[in-house]
């Protein structure tokens, strides 16, 4: 390549982006009685992993995700993201405790990570949250999603 | 006997430490293959140890994202890989710093979509050319395969280096002996990233070594369709009537000998290279043998040495004019055919001498054969192969010298 590119540096604008794929979690929750079932759709994650928090008040009941995939400790609930697109999981306790889930992914091939739910509620009866990606750092939005729970109960006291 | 003991066991000891290392990352049975479940218990062992108060043993961060990769790219093995120079090499993680001697391997990297941020060092020539590499700007100057930095080479701290694979060897090995006598944990590969012949492979090779290979496939297929077209249209032409040609480097009267890149990239196009009789890769021929051999089409090529401008960074047509003028006004070349007939051609090295000489092999088909190819359009390959694979903002119709004439 000639030096002489650099002349036209003005003229030429650097697009060098690495193709864009969109990357999101989206928690949809269906609930009936005391029953929520959950569904994460995962956009853009072939590897990687959430971690659902589910209010105090409700009890795990069970997922479609493999079981050794899941894994399930207190409150929390551990998925490993192996191609799956989407995980199914349920949990009993009333119905507007859905909102209080709080969740976080990774993004093992990129590092990026973000928060499952960051637009909050939009619709009743089905709630769907997407998460938008960030700068690699897993952390930092497992706080944001705790901030979030804590934010969310504060507000309905 | 005792010390030929503990020497054996100093040897075992070392062997098991070395097998350790080469080990695929998070392979909890050793088994050599990674799979979904060891993968997935790691994981959840990453998760549980961060968020979840798990007191389990997790693996580092570093180790959860080579084992993603190794999953997800190589099957979950060890990818055993041999490079241009016949060397194979064995890794159990990615590469995540490499350095980068060749620009043509950049421009290769580049086109199947391989991230900026996996490079920690290029060359000079790179680092001069931030128009066609902006994103390599601010990275670490490695000098020249000629004249290596290697004081920079090392503070980089890399885990990979890529070097050319058939030219200036003996440089390469300096280098690659150096680097490796400061560091012996670097891989050491060797990419030309040019070559015609090797083209395909060495993408193949690249796209699964660096976890690209369905960009690579991507790449290939968008190269194949214009190098197939070429060679599916060329194929019924009988070699003796193919079109002669004279091709000349940036260098006047020196031309290209059988076996030279340019040699090969004529006969790609369909053409007959009047000089393919010759050892010597580039010749300088006589003035008097060209009239003799009286070419069809002359090629020029411009772009380096004596014969610097056009290409990117350059608009005015006004060089590759007077050049074609010169040409045409040589003594007693008013007799060649190729002049006669109006067909001498101008060609800028940055669109035939490097990874993007398909594109210097389209122009040159459309000018040996116009007939044959009256759909094939080099100017869109040249846009596409920068607009979708170098990912440049760069209009052709409003920027760049690269041919001249152009009929488009």
């Amino acid at each position: 390549m000639a030096p002489k590119r650099a002349v036209l540096l003005c003229v030429l604008i650097f697009l060098f982006t690495a193709p864009v794929t969109a990357v999101s979690v989206e928690r949809t929750l269906t609930s009936s009685e005391n029953d929520l079932e959950v569904t994460l759709t995962v956009t853009g994650i072939p590897i990687g992993g959430i971690v659902e928090t589910i209010p105090d008040g409700c009890t795990w009941a069970g997922t479609d995700h493999p079981d050794d995939q899941t894994r399930v400790s207190g409150q929390n609930v551990a998925f490993a993201v192996i191609g799956e697109e989407a995980i199914r999981y349920r949990v009993q306790g009333p119905s507007e405790a859905g909102e209080e889930i709080a969740g976080t992914w990774e993004n093992l091939q990129t590092g990026e990570s973000g928060v499952v739910g960051s637009d909050g509620p939009k619709t009743s009866g089905e709630v769907a949250q997407t998460a938008t990606p960030t700068a690699p750092g897993f952390e930092w939005a497992a706080a944001l999603a705790a901030f979030a729970v804590v934010f969310g109960r504060r507000c309905r006291r | 006997m005792t010390r030929k003991l503990l020497l054996l066991a100093c040897c075992i000891f070392l062997l098991a430490g070395s097998a350790a290392a080469e080990a695929v990352p998070c392979d909890r049975d050793g088994s050599g293959t990674l799979t979904a479940s060891e993968l997935a218990a790691a994981i959840l062992d990453s998760l549980d140890a961060r968020f979840m108060g798990g007191t389990v043993q997790a693996p580092s961060p570093d180790d959860l994202r080579d084992a993603a990769f190794v999953y997800e790219y190589w099957d979950g093995k060890a990818l055993t890989i041999t490079d241009s120079s016949g060397r194979t090499t064995t890794l159990t993680r990615p590469l995540k710093r490499i350095a980068v001697f060749n620009s043509d391997t950049v421009e290769m990297m580049r086109s199947i979509g391989v991230e900026p941020d996996r490079v920690v060092g290029v060359s000079k020539y790179t680092l001069d050319d931030p128009t066609y590499f902006p994103e390599y700007r601010g990275k670490a100057n490695l000098g020249s395969v000629w004249s290596p930095d290697y004081e920079q080479a090392a503070a980089v701290r890399p885990d990979a280096v890529f070097l050319y694979a058939t030219i200036s060897q003996s440089s390469c090995d300096d280098i690659e002996k150096t680097l490796a006598s400061i560091d012996p944990s670097i891989r050491f590969f060797r990419f030309d990233s040019y070559r015609p012949a090797a083209y395909a492979v060495e993408v193949r090779t690249m796209g699964l070594l660096l976890g690209k290979a369905e960009g690579a496939e991507r790449f290939l297929a968008f190269h194949g369709s214009v190098m197939d077209t070429v060679a599916e249209r060329i194929a019924s032409i009988p070699t003796d009537d193919r079109v002669p040609v004279y091709l000349e480097s940036w260098n006047d009267y020196k031309s290209a000998g059988k076996g030279s890149g340019y040699d090969e990239k004529i006969e790609l196009a369909g053409g007959r290279n009047i000089f393919s009789d010759t050892t010597i890769e580039y010749p300088t021929v006589d003035p008097e043998a060209v009239i003799s051999r009286n070419p069809d089409v002359i090629v020029k090529i411009v772009g380096a040495g004596e014969l610097v401008f056009g290409g990117y960074g350059d608009d005015d047509s006004s060089s590759f004019k007077a050049v074609h003028r010169a040409i045409e006004s040589r003594p007693v070349w008013d007799q060649i055919g190729a002049v006669r007939g109006g067909r001498v051609h101008i060609i800028h090295s940055d669109a035939i001498g490097g990874p993007e000489y398909f594109i210097g092999v389209a122009y040159m088909a459309t000018w040996f054969y116009p007939d044959l190819f009256p759909d094939l359009d080099p100017r869109a390959v040249h846009q596409q192969y920068l607009s979708e694979f170098q990912r440049l903002d760069y209009d052709l119709d409003e920027h760049g010298m690269f041919v001249y004439p152009y009929d488009g």
